[in-house]
């Protein structure tokens, strides 16, 4: 068994990383053609576009969480700020309709204006505490929504966002009004599950392709020294502090983006989307998929937020009785994926190495390794 | 090898878990087979009815009452004869954990199925989210228990209730509170949708009558609101109006009767009027005295009800859980609109529910065709009923009794 | 106050593995729960003589403390165990699972409507304590918590298995090479952390009456916070800390915002600032030694001008001078910060005596709890049991 099980491992690592990449991407861009031919319901394609939305998130956590190494238990935060920029910015609340394309700025810049507001006195705060004060902070950014009507109707929500139109409201309507033919304007208003899938997906597309180029950049590295040794890292050149707040500015402005696609999506938003529970699901997403793997991270975010709809699903005719099971049986999983892989669904390389370390300042470090490796092994037969 | 057990548990219970899945799969297929045959000529017509509700997340007993409610209209009204053929309803029930980017995923859901109405879904947060959906996809969702009088701010035809609007309780709060003499009130919600909507709206009857008001807010799933008491003691009441549900509205009356608050009128809207509130309350005599309005006709004025209990308590062998027969009625409605519309065209049911008066379990009622003032498109339309005759209730040894 | 009891069994966990259990909140539901359960099975009413109704309560004690602790045992063993070793954010993670799992079967088994307690005299009575009305059941429970804290204090500090306890904490491999069984000391913790939050469980039920399923979320969170609060890993830390959330969640809110808030405020925010450019101490001293050009001095000077100079300086003292003399922009932040701080006086100040609205209150307590921890950010008390010997 032990040596089947090798045999295909070896097999399936003598095919290229570009190969597994391509054919992910195609599968990915080729998903709404089976909903087209009727194979795969639409729900699906919504289900889909979540899961996007939330790997785009969850690559923006990665930057703080992976690659830098600091735990925030607040990222959903900074989504909220993206979504509720949109939504006061064009939507009948204010009467106001600014562009997509300027809004996907404001929205990212007002999370990034988020992140720099927290990061800068909590950055020296090391593990636990800056998790415990991250979560303050969410917590804090969603009581004041819930607790500021005047502003953001609190907990009812902002309903009638504008649907999302790329060239912006005034210039389609003149194109419209110009006599453009009913198909072609109607591919100027995004609107259909369908284009937001696409729309999302070259988003994500952009981040993990940003993202990969960054974390081989000398930032990157800066990133993943400071997240092995954060003392040895400043004893070589590094800025620990800058380079601390702009992984928390980058990552921000992620979730700022990824917000404000959010709330166009869904047309309503309300603080129910933003409790303490999404950002520990976000946290989930890229612990699961593997700390620092980007496509580990966009698989863990997209089997998370699928499996609710898979399991109901997949009960089949008993669905409907079946409901009451469902978040039992997710929650189940989640624990069986975590002790059965325990460095994440597509774990990183380098981050491999280093994934069983708790505090790599802590002194038994190198014997700890060494121990992890013999584990390891065992993994591999299990 | 040393975790081996625990290991080989998981995998087991995965195991199970697929294999669950994989058959669920199977009967999924199998069974869709089945509806295209029937759907081709034969006498028997199967039509898919959703049911939107939310299981799990925060309120799970009040989707469970809200499932049990249409499984017995299902019972009553799922078989009828049209155009000389015989339709049999299958309920399709999906859970959406109330939350928002859930619900419209289970809305894609139900249009997928080919549903030809839904009845859902419980609150405000999911609603909203899936009343563009429903609407886009032109199919009817009638709610038995979202009060919110901003729930179809849009004004979207497709969209209905079997529920009062809470802008008729609170009016109806406001106007009982002057009644009993109160000239300084407490407005207190817990900071829910529902609860905010309708202290707004009795506030602002309050306020626009000329009296003085005082706004004070917990979380729902607080245990300790003696922050709250100290300022409802500072600000001395007359009368104070709780908009949340049981669980916080209990423990306000017990902590307030425990810091000499007990004089104090207690009044608040159907989120209190349970019988766990008494309990809650800490008893009888703590309760004792309490006022409740009722988003609905008191239950010996509701034509149907006994023998809805009766059926309930029978099938279920529990009293009836709240909401549970306005979606019974918002079922029976659709049915009554597919029969009225003699098709099962979604088009030809959004039509026939506007014009449609239904005689149900709550009374005689039809919907709103357009907004006017504080009635918003396709609320509830019930025969006789004014703000001064909203039901009231009050707890008189340890029941809640209604007030005439 | 009630957090005191499930923030220590947060603490006696993180203590010794180091990770954060978030299904304790669970633990606790569970506990109370399975009492009330007890307690309608027992039919437990008023009309009972003392002896039985005393007798009643203990069986739900008994089950308040085991049906946790049995819980906790199993997730112990399967999601915690198998990820001994690894990093700390996994069984974060596993816990989390276990959350989702315990709550739904809370509701499985005990239905989703909320679970009450059958009324009994001694959960209301209350007796006159310098003249304001106080329930003997909160006496109870400040009592059973501060006996709890002296306890375990003593089982941590002075017994075989509290020394296996710090071993395990400070150095597991260490502590397995010199005979210690981690294991039992691992599953010992557990079953006292969960043996807490049963009795949490049955205390918070006996004081409001009821409870819901998912009440132990809420519990949870509030009750991790209090340990941070007081240090994590810190015994006496975790009672000191629940105490200060609970003091700030209650009276936070009635305060009135007269001068007293005013000033709290006004250092508060001053602080913060001061803390975004403190510089470590040598680097200070060089600075201010050798870095003095006249220069410098005339900014100094500048700066002084603009700022509450003095009321900077009593909250630094002999620092400020060296503080200022860092960098010109250092000194610029500095004049920002006040400016700020002037702001936000002002705000406060021309409210007068408005209150804060008590929808704020989970606010204020997060507030306190982000201070606190930039100030002291190992928590009020520091932390770990280790290094209390």
């Amino acid at each position: 068994m032990a040596a089947f099980t090798q045999t295909v491992r070896s097999a399936f690592t003598k095919v290229p990383r570009w190969v597994y990449l391509t054919a992910a991407w195609v599968l990915a861009a080729l998903f709404p053609v089976l909903n087209a031919l009727d194979l795969v319901q639409t729900a699906w394609i919504r289900v889909g576009v979540l899961s996007l939305l939330f790997a785009l998130l969850a690559l923006g956590l990665n930057i703080i969480m992976g690659e830098t190494g600091l735990l925030n238990l607040g990222y959903i935060a900074f989504f909220a700020f993206g979504a509720y920029t949109t939504a006061l910015l064009s939507s009948p609340k204010f009467d106001l309709h600014w562009p997509f394309a300027a809004l996907i700025v404001v929205s990212a810049l007002v999370a990034m204006l988020g992140g720099f507001l927290i990061g800068l006195p909590t950055l020296r705060l090391r593990g636990d505490y800056l998790a415990i004060v991250t979560l303050a902070f969410g917590e804090i950014v969603r009581l004041t929504i819930v607790n500021v009507p005047t502003l953001t109707n609190g907990p009812n929500g902002i309903t009638g966002i504008d649907f999302l139109k790329p060239l912006g409201p005034g210039v389609t309507a003149r194109l419209q009004s110009a006599g453009l033919p009913q198909a072609v304007s109607n591919l100027l208003t995004i609107d259909k599950p369908t284009e937001y899938y696409y729309l999302v997906l070259v988003c994500v597309a952009l981040g993990a392709l940003l993202l990969s180029n960054l974390k081989n950049s000398r930032v990157g590295r800066a990133w993943n020294a400071l997240r092995e040794d954060e003392l040895a890292a400043v004893s070589s050149g590094i800025t620990a502090s800058r380079m601390k707040l702009l992984s928390v500015l980058l990552s921000s402005a992620i979730a700022g983006f990824a917000g404000s696609l959010y709330a166009y999506y869904s047309n309503v938003i309300s603080p129910e989307s933003f409790i303490f529970m999404q950002s520990v699901i976000v946290v989930c997403m890229v612990v699961l998929g593997g700390m620092g793997s980007i496509p580990g991270v966009i698989l863990g975010a997209i089997v998370l937020q699928a499996l609710p709809q898979v399991i109901r699903e997949s009960a089949g005719a008993a669905r409907s009785e079946f409901e009451v099971y469902r978040m039992l049986v997710f929650g189940v999983i989640i624990v069986a994926m975590v002790v059965l892989r325990p460095e994440g669904l597509l774990p990183d390389k380098l981050w491999r190495g280093q994934a069983h370390e708790a505090d790599p300042r802590e002194l038994e470090r190198t014997r700890q390794t060494l121990f992890d490796l013999e584990e390891g092994e065992q993994d591999l037969e299990a | 090898m040393r975790h081996g057990w625990a290991r080989k548990s998981l995998v087991l219970a995965l195991a199970v878990v697929l294999c669950f899945g994989a058959t669920g799969l199977a009967g999924c297929s199998g069974q869709k087979e089945s509806t295209e045959e029937t759907s081709g000529q034969g006498p028997v017509e199967t039509i898919k009815v959703g049911v939107q509700t939310a299981l799990t997340g925060p309120l799970p007993d009040y989707g469970d009452a809200a499932k049990k409610g249409c499984e017995l209209a299902a019972k009553d009204f799922g078989t009828f004869e049209m155009n000389g053929k015989t339709y049999k309803v299958e309920l399709v029930v999906l859970d959406d954990k109330a939350e928002p980017a859930e619900a419209a995923v289970v809305a894609q859901t139900m249009v997928d199925d080919g549903v030809v109405g839904v009845i859902g879904s419980l609150t405000t947060g999911a609603t909203l989210s899936a009343i563009p959906i429903y609407a886009q996809n032109r199919i009817p969702l009638i709610s038995g228990s979202v009060t919110g009088p901003k729930a179809n701010e849009s004004g979207v035809d497709t969209f209905y209730r079997t529920c009062w609007s809470d802008a008729i309780q609170g009016e109806a709060l406001a106007a009982w509170a002057q009644e009993l003499g109160a000239k300084k009130v407490v407005l207190m919600d817990d900071n829910g949708a529902y609860a905010v909507g309708l202290a707004d709206v009795a506030e602002k009857a309050l306020k626009s009558a000329g009296v003085q008001t005082l706004r004070q807010n917990c979380q729902s799933g607080d245990k300790d609101l003696s922050a709250q008491v100290a300022n409802i003691k500072e600000f001395g009441p007359d009368a104070v109006i709780f908009t949340g549900y049981h669980p916080e509205a209990g423990l306000l009356r017990k902590q307030m009767i425990e810091s000499g608050l007990g004089d104090v009128i207690f009044m608040g809207g159907d989120g209190i009027k349970s019988t766990e509130f008494i309990a809650e309350a800490g008893g009888t005599k703590n309760a004792e005295g309490c006022y409740a309005t009722f988003g609905g006709f008191p239950e010996a004025q509701q034509p149907g009800y006994e023998e809805f209990a009766a059926k309930y308590e029978k099938a279920y062998g529990a009293k009836v859980g709240p909401y549970a027969q306005n979606n019974y009625d918002a079922f029976g409605a659709l049915i009554a609109a597919i029969k009225a519309a003699g098709s099962t065209n979604t088009e030809d049911i959004i039509a026939a529910l506007q014009n449609l008066t239904y005689e149900g379990v709550t009374g005689t009622f039809s919907f709103a065709s357009k907004a006017e003032g504080s009635v918003a498109r396709g609320d509830i339309v019930v025969e006789g009923l004014t703000p001064a005759n909203v039901p009231r209730y009050v707890v008189k040894n340890g029941e809640w009794v209604g007030v005439e | 106050m009630i957090y005191a009891l499930i923030a220590l069994g947060y603490t006696m966990v993180y203590g010794v593995l180091k990770f954060i259990n978030f299904a304790h909140g669970e633990i606790f539901t569970i506990g109370g729960y399975v009492s009330a359960f007890t307690l309608l099975a027992l039919g437990v009413s008023d009309s009972m003589s003392f002896a039985t109704l005393a007798g009643c309560l203990l069986l739900a004690l008994l089950g308040a403390v085991a049906a946790p602790v049995i819980v906790g045992l199993v997730v112990e063993r399967v999601a915690y165990r198998p990820l001994r070793g690894r990093s700390r954010i996994m069984p974060l993670l596993s816990a989390i699972g276990v959350s989702i799992v315990l709550q739904q079967l809370i509701i499985l088994i005990f239905g989703p409507t909320p679970i009450t307690m059958p009324t009994l005299k001694i959960a209301s009575a209350a007796v006159s304590l310098f003249g304001v009305r106080v329930r003997v059941l909160a006496l109870a429970i400040i009592v059973i918590s501060a006996l709890l804290m002296v306890a375990l204090s003593y089982l941590v500090r002075s017994t075989r298995i509290g020394k296996a306890m710090r071993a395990t904490s400070q150095d597991m491999e260490a502590a397995e090479m010199m005979g210690i069984e981690t294991d039992k000391t691992i599953v010992f913790t557990f079953i006292v952390g969960s043996a807490l939050a049963g009795i949490g469980g049955l205390l918070v039920l006996m004081y409001y009456g009821s409870l819901k399923f998912d009440a132990g979320f809420l519990y949870g969170l509030k009750a991790f916070t209090a340990a941070v609060l007081g240090g994590i890993g810190n015994i006496p830390g975790a009672v000191l800390g629940a105490l200060v959330l609970g003091m700030t969640e209650t009276y936070g809110v009635s305060m009135d915002l007269g001068l007293i808030a005013w000033l709290v405020v006004a250092g508060l925010v001053a602080g913060l600032y001061v803390q975004m450019v403190r510089v470590p101490r040598h680097r200070l001293l060089h600075i201010a030694n050798d870095r003095r050009t006249p220069d410098y001095e005339r900014r100094i000077m500048n700066v002084y001008r603009l700022a509450p100079y003095h009321a900077v300086k009593t909250l630094l003292g002999e620092r400020t001078d060296a503080l200022l003399s860092v960098s010109a922009s250092h000194a610029v932040r500095l004049t920002v910060g006040n400016i700020f701080l002037a702001a936000t006086a002002a705000i406060f100040f021309i409210n007068g005596s408005a209150r804060i609205d008590t929808r704020w209150q989970p606010v204020i307590a997060f507030v306190v709890l982000m201070v606190i921890l930039m100030f002291r950010p190992s928590g009020i008390l520091g932390e770990h049991i280790t290094e209390k010997v």
